[in-house]
C-alpha cells in the first residue's frame, strides 16, 4: 500500500470518526424528543371569553362572562374514564400608571370543576359560587355551557377603585386536570396536554 | 511558566461549579422529598436547570469535539492520545449509564402499568355497574309509582289535584311533586320542606322526552352523598288546552346509606380514574427526567473526560513539543510545571535535562568560538609566518598548508587540502622535498629537524636548501598520526653568506697577491733586460721564455686579481635613466664587429620606458652574458646569440626584462644550482666571476636573474631590473620572495 494510500486511509478514518461524534451528539440531543410519545391534544377546539362585563350593583362590582370552551371525543372519553377537569376564571383588575408599571388591585381565581357521575351517568360541576351544591347535565354540551356562563361574581368594592385612574379588567379562562397533588402536577410538567388558557380579555372598569 | 497558576485556577473553578451543582441537587431532592408542595414549585427550575445545563454541556462539548477533532486532523501532540482516552473513558462511562438508563426505563414502564392493572379497571367498572344496577331497580320502582301517579293525576280535575300530590307525597318516600302544565308553567306542587323559593325549572332533556311520551327518570348528585331520583311522567290523554296540567316531575331522594355507597363507588371510579389518565404523561414524565440526568451525567462525563484528559495529557503535549524543539536544537524550551506529581517530576526533569544541555552547548560553542579563534590567529601567525608550515598524516594525506609553504615549495598547496600529497611533473622542488620526507619517515623518524638540500630535477628551479623540522601532532585514540612540517627557505641565506665570504676573498686576494705581483713583473723584466742581451743561444732562449712566461702569468694573475678586486668592490651605481633598448644595440654592435661566424639576432620592445638604472653597471651585465656566449659557442655552427627586451610585471612593479639565450652546449646540470657563485665555470679557462659579478649587479638593482637550460638546447638567462628606482628598495626587500617566486 502506498504511503498516500494509507493517509487517505487514515483521512478517511479521521473524517468517519468526526462525523460519528457528530451523529451521537445529534442523538444525544435529540433523545428526550425520541423519548415523547405522539399524543393527541384532548382539548382540541376553541377556547376563549365571547363577552364579559363588570356592574356595580351598590357598590359591589359583579362580573359577569360568557366563555366558549372546547368540547371533543376526547374529552369525553376521558371524562366517563373518571378525569376530573378543572375550568378556572382569572380576573386581574389592574390600575394603569403612566411612568411605572400597572398597580394591582385585585387578582381572584374562580375555580370551578367538571367530572362525570359513572353511577347517575351525568356531568357533575362543583361551582364555588354555589355554595358547594353540584348541578348535574345529562350532557356534556349542557355542563359546559352551564361553565360558561358566570354571572355576577362579586369582585371587589368600590371602595378599591377610589384612587383616581383608569381602572383595567382582565379575564382569562383555563383548563386543566383536576385533582392533582402537587408533586403530580410538578410531574406533569412535561407532558401535561389537559391544560390550556385562553387570551386574556381586557376592558376598562366603568366607574 | 505562567500557565500552571491559570490552569490549576481553571481547575479549581470548575470544581467548585460542580460541588455547588451537586451540593444544589442535593438540597432541592432534600427540600423535595420533605414536602411535595415545595417539590411542585421547584421542579419546574430543576427541571429547567436541567435543560439548560444539558443545552451548554451540548455547546461546551461540540466545541471540544470540534476542537479534539481538529487537533487529531492536524496532527497536534497529543491529541491522539486525548482522543483515545476520551473514546474510553466515555466508553466506560455511557455503557453502564445506558444500561442502568434502560434497565430504569423497563423497569419505570413496568412498574407505573403495573400499578394501573386491568384488573383493578374491571374491578371498579363492575361496582358502577352493580351500583347502577341496584339504583336501576329502585329507580322503575319510582318511575312507575310516578307513570301511575301520573294516570291518577289524569282523572282529576280542579283542585282535587293538589290533593292528589299532597296524598301522594305522603303516602310515598318521594321529597317533592310538581305538576307542569304548558311552557313548564307549575300548576302545582307538594313538598317535604316548607321552601322558600319555587321549584327549579325541570331539565330540558325531562321535557322534552316527556313530551315524547316516555317516562323520564334520572339520578342526580346534587350534594356530597346526596341524590336525588328525579321521575317525570306526562298524563295520559292531557289536554292540550291551556292551562291544562301536561307532566308531573316527582323527586325522591336516595337513601342515606345506598348514597353513601354510591358516592363511595363514584369517588374510587373518579380517582382512579384521574391516576389511570395520567399513566402515559407519568411515564413519560419519567422518562424525560431519566433522559435529561441521563444526558446530565452522560454528557458531564465526556466533557469531564476530555477536560481531564487535556489536563492530564497537557504536560505530554508540552513535553513532545519540547521534545520536537530540542530535537530541532532549540534548548531554551522550558516546559511549564503544572503539578508536583509524577508528571511533575518528569516535566522537572525534561526541563533540567534541557537546561543541561543548553549550558553543554553553550560551552560547546564557546569551545568551539575559543578554537575557531585560536584557528584563524593560528591561520594569522602562519600566514604571517615566512617558514612554511604544513602537516601531513603518514600517507602524507595534506591537513593545512600556509602560504610560505606555496612559495617555498612553487605549488599552491591550499588546493590540495584533504587530499594526498603528490608532486607532478614540473614540481621539482615539491617532488624532492616529498622524497626527503618519505626517506625520514622510511628511515623511522617522526621527530627531527635538519637542513635540506633540494636537488631540483628541472633546471629551471635549480636548488634549494631548507631548513626543516618535523614534529609529530598529540593523536587522540583512533587517529592516525599527524605531523607538523615547519621549513624555511635558507637558499638566498646561504647565498648571501657565500656572496661575503666570496667577498672577503676577492679583498684579501687584491690586497695580499697583487701587491707582491709588480715587484714580480718589474723583477722579471729588469733580468729580461739585463740577461737576455748578453746571452746567447739556449741560455738567451731560456731566459727568454721564462721572463716572458713570468710577465705573462703575471699579468694573468693581475686581471684575475683586478676581476675579483671588481667583484669585491662596494657598489657604487650611478643611477640615471636610459634607453635599454639602445644600450643593447650599441654593445651588439661592438660584439657584431668580431667576426668569428656568431650571428647576433636582437628583439625589441618597441614600447619600452626608460630605465632607471646604473649604465655601465647594465652594460657590464651585457658584456660578461654575451662574452659568456662568445666562450660557449667556440666550435659550434651555425652559432646564434639572441638578445632580447620586454616589459613585464612581477608582484605589482614594472620591470625591464632582458633575454640573452645561445644555441651552445648550456649549463652543465649538476652545475644549474650554484651558476651564479663565484668561481663556479665549465670553461676549463676563467676565473668564475662573469655570472657571479652579473648577479650581483642585477641584486644591486632590486632585479632578479634566472639561468637555465633552452628545451632544444642552450642556454637562457633572463634578467628583469624593475624600470623606477623607487621601487627598487621594495625590490630588494621582497628579494626572498623573488627568488621564491622564480622557483
Amino acid at each position: 500500500m502506498t504511503p498516500s494510500a494509507q493517509n487517505n486511509r487514515r483521512q478517511d478514518a479521521r473524517h468517519r470518526g468526526a462525523g460519528f461524534a457528530v451523529v451521537l451528539l445529534a442523538l444525544l440531543a435529540m433523545l428526550p424528543w425520541l423519548a415523547a410519545p405522539a399524543l393527541a391534544d384532548p382539548l382540541d377546539g376553541t377556547l376563549e371569553i365571547q363577552s364579559a362585563f363588570v356592574n356595580n350593583a351598590s357598590g359591589v362590582y359583579q362580573l359577569h362572562v360568557r366563555t366558549r370552551y372546547p368540547a371533543n371525543e376526547e374529552t369525553v372519553a376521558a371524562l366517563r374514564d373518571g378525569v376530573s377537569l378543572s375550568y378556572d376564571i382569572d380576573v386581574t383588575v389592574n390600575r394603569e400608571r403612566r411612568f411605572w408599571a400597572d398597580a394591582g388591585v385585585v387578582a381572584l381565581k374562580l375555580e370551578r370543576e367538571l367530572n362525570y357521575h359513572s353511577v347517575s351517568e351525568r356531568y357533575v360541576v362543583r361551582d364555588p359560587l354555589a355554595n358547594g351544591e353540584q348541578k348535574s347535565f345529562a350532557s356534556l354540551d349542557e355542563a359546559l355551557a352551564a361553565l360558561g356562563n358566570v354571572e355576577a361574581w362579586p369582585i371587589l368594592v368600590a371602595s378599591q377603585v377610589r384612587e383616581p385612574g383608569e381602572y383595567l379588567v382582565s379575564v382569562r379562562a383555563s383548563i386543566r386536570r383536576g385533582r392533582l397533588t402537587d408533586a403530580l402536577r410538578a410531574l406533569m410538567f412535561w407532558s401535561d396536554d389537559w391544560q390550556r388558557e385562553s387570551e386574556w380579555y381586557t376592558w376598562s372598569l366603568p366607574r | 511558566m505562567v500557565a500552571a497558576p491559570l490552569s490549576s485556577r481553571r481547575t479549581s473553578i470548575m470544581i467548585a461549579i460542580w460541588v455547588a451543582v451537586v451540593l444544589g441537587g442535593l438540597i432541592a431532592l432534600f427540600l423535595s422529598s420533605q414536602n411535595s408542595a415545595q417539590f411542585g414549585r421547584l421542579q419546574p427550575w430543576i427541571l429547567l436547570a436541567s435543560a439548560v445545563a444539558v443545552a451548554v454541556l451540548i455547546v461546551l462539548l461540540a466545541r471540544k469535539v470540534l476542537q479534539l477533532v481538529a487537533a487529531y486532523r492536524s496532527g497536534v501532540p497529543g491529541s491522539r492520545l486525548t482522543s483515545r482516552t476520551v473514546i474510553v473513558f466515555g466508553a466506560l462511562v455511557a455503557l453502564p449509564l445506558l444500561t442502568v438508563y434502560l434497565f430504569s426505563l423497563e423497569f419505570l414502564n413496568r412498574g407505573i402499568d403495573s400499578w394501573f392493572r386491568v384488573e383493578i379497571k374491571q374491578g371498579l367498572n363492575d361496582a358502577v355497574v352493580l351500583s347502577r344496577s341496584a339504583l336501576d331497580l329502585r329507580m322503575r320502582e319510582h318511575a312507575e309509582r310516578t307513570e301511575r301517579f301520573a294516570g291518577r293525576l289524569a282523572e282529576g280535575s280542579g283542585e282535587g289535584v293538589l290533593f292528589l300530590l299532597e296524598d301522594e307525597l305522603r303516602e310515598s318516600a318521594a321529597s317533592e311533586i310538581v305538576l307542569y302544565g304548558e311552557y313548564e308553567r307549575i300548576i302545582g306542587a307538594a313538598s317535604r320542606v316548607v321552601a322558600d323559593a319555587l321549584p327549579a325549572r325541570p331539565p330540558s332533556d325531562l321535557v322534552r322526552r316527556v313530551n315524547n311520551g316516555e317516562i323520564y327518570v334520572s339520578l342526580e348528585p346534587i350534594a356530597e352523598s346526596q341524590y336525588i331520583v328525579r321521575t317525570a311522567a306526562a298524563l295520559p290523554g292531557a289536554s292540550l288546552a291551556r292551562g291544562d296540567a301536561r307532566f308531573v316531575v316527582v323527586v325522591y331522594e336516595l337513601p342515606r346509606q345506598l348514597a353513601e355507597l354510591t358516592d363511595a363507588v363514584q369517588r374510587s371510579y373518579s380517582q382512579y380514574g384521574d391516576l389511570a389518565a395520567l399513566r402515559e404523561p407519568l411515564k413519560y414524565s419519567f422518562r424525560l427526567t431519566l433522559t435529561m440526568v441521563l444526558l446530565v451525567t452522560l454528557l458531564g462525563a465526556i466533557y469531564g473526560a476530555i477536560y481531564s484528559a487535556e489536563v492530564l495529557f497537557k504536560p505530554v503535549q508540552d513535553l513532545m513539543a519540547g521534545t520536537r524543539a530540542v530535537a530541532k536544537g532549540d534548548f531554551g524550551t522550558r516546559v511549564p510545571l503544572t503539578s508536583h506529581d509524577e508528571m511533575g517530576f518528569l516535566v522537572q526533569s525534561f526541563n533540567d535535562m534541557t537546561k543541561r544541555l543548553r549550558r553543554a552547548r553553550e560551552e560547546t560553542e564557546r569551545s568551539r568560538l575559543a578554537a575557531e579563534n585560536e584557528r584563524e590567529r593560528l591561520a594569522i601567525i602562519l600566514a604571517r609566518l615566512s617558514a612554511g608550515v604544513i602537516a601531513i598524516d603518514r600517507r602524507f594525506v595534506l591537513q593545512r598548508a600556509n602560504d610560505s609553504a606555496n612559495g617555498i615549495l612553487g605549488v599552491d598547496l591550499t588546493t590540495r587540502i584533504g587530499r594526498e600529497l603528490v608532486a607532478a611533473e614540473n614540481e621539482g622542488i615539491l617532488q624532492a622535498f616529498l622524497e626527503a620526507l618519505q626517506a625520514r619517515f622510511a628511515a623511522g623518524r617522526e621527530d627531527w629537524r635538519e637542513q635540506i638540500e633540494l636537488r631540483a630535477s628541472s633546471v629551471k628551479t635549480g636548488s634549494r636548501v631548507l631548513v626543516c623540522a618535523c614534529v609529530p601532532l598529540p593523536q587522540a585514540v583512533g587517529e592516525s598520526a599527524q605531523f607538523v612540517i615547519v621549513f624555511d627557505d635558507v637558499t638566498h641565506l646561504l647565498q648571501a653568506q657565500r656572496d661575503a665570504a666570496w667577498g672577503e676573498v676577492a679583498r684579501r686576494l687584491a690586497h695580499e697577491i697583487k701587491n707582491p705581483l709588480t715587484p714580480i713583473q718589474l723583477s722579471a723584466e729588469r733580468m729580461r733586460r739585463r740577461l737576455l742581451p748578453g746571452l746567447v743561444g739556449a741560455d738567451a732562449d731560456m731566459v727568454d721564455r721564462s721572463t716572458h712566461t713570468i710577465v705573462q702569468q703575471v699579468e694573468s694573475m693581475k686581471q684575475m686579481v683586478n676581476d675579483f678586486s671588481e667583484y669585491a668592490r662596494a657598489p657604487s651605481m650611478h643611477i640615471a635613466a636610459f634607453d635599454l633598448n639602445r644600450l643593447v644595440a650599441e654593445v651588439t654592435d661592438l660584439y657584431r664587429t668580431q667576426d668569428v661566424g656568431i650571428d647576433i639576432v636582437t628583439h625589441f620592445e618597441t614600447d619600452l620606458e626608460m630605465v632607471e638604472a646604473d649604465r655601465a653597471g647594465i652594460r657590464q651585465i651585457l658584456n660578461n652574458l654575451l662574452t659568456n656566449a662568445f666562450e660557449a659557442l667556440e666550435g659550434v655552427r651555425p652559432a646564434i646569440i639572441e638578445l632580447g627586451t620586454a616589459r613585464s610585471e612581477s608582484d605589482g612593479v614594472a620591470c625591464a626584462v632582458l633575454t640573452v639565450t645561445d644555441n651552445g652546449p648550456g649549463f652543465q646540470d649538476d652545475l644549474l644550482g650554484r651558476i651564479f657563485d663565484p668561481y663556479v665555470t665549465s670553461k676549463p679557462r676563467g676565473t668564475g666571476l662573469g655570472l657571479a659579478i652579473v648577479k650581483k649587479i642585477v641584486d644591486d638593482h632590486g632585479g632578479r636573474i634566472e639561468a637555465q637550460n633552452r628545451p632544444g638546447g642552450g642556454a637562457l638567462v633572463r634578467v628583469m631590473l624593475p624600470l623606477r628606482e623607487r621601487t627598487r628598495a621594495a625590490a630588494r626587500e621582497r628579494r626572498p620572495e623573488l627568488w621564491r617566486e622564480r622557483a
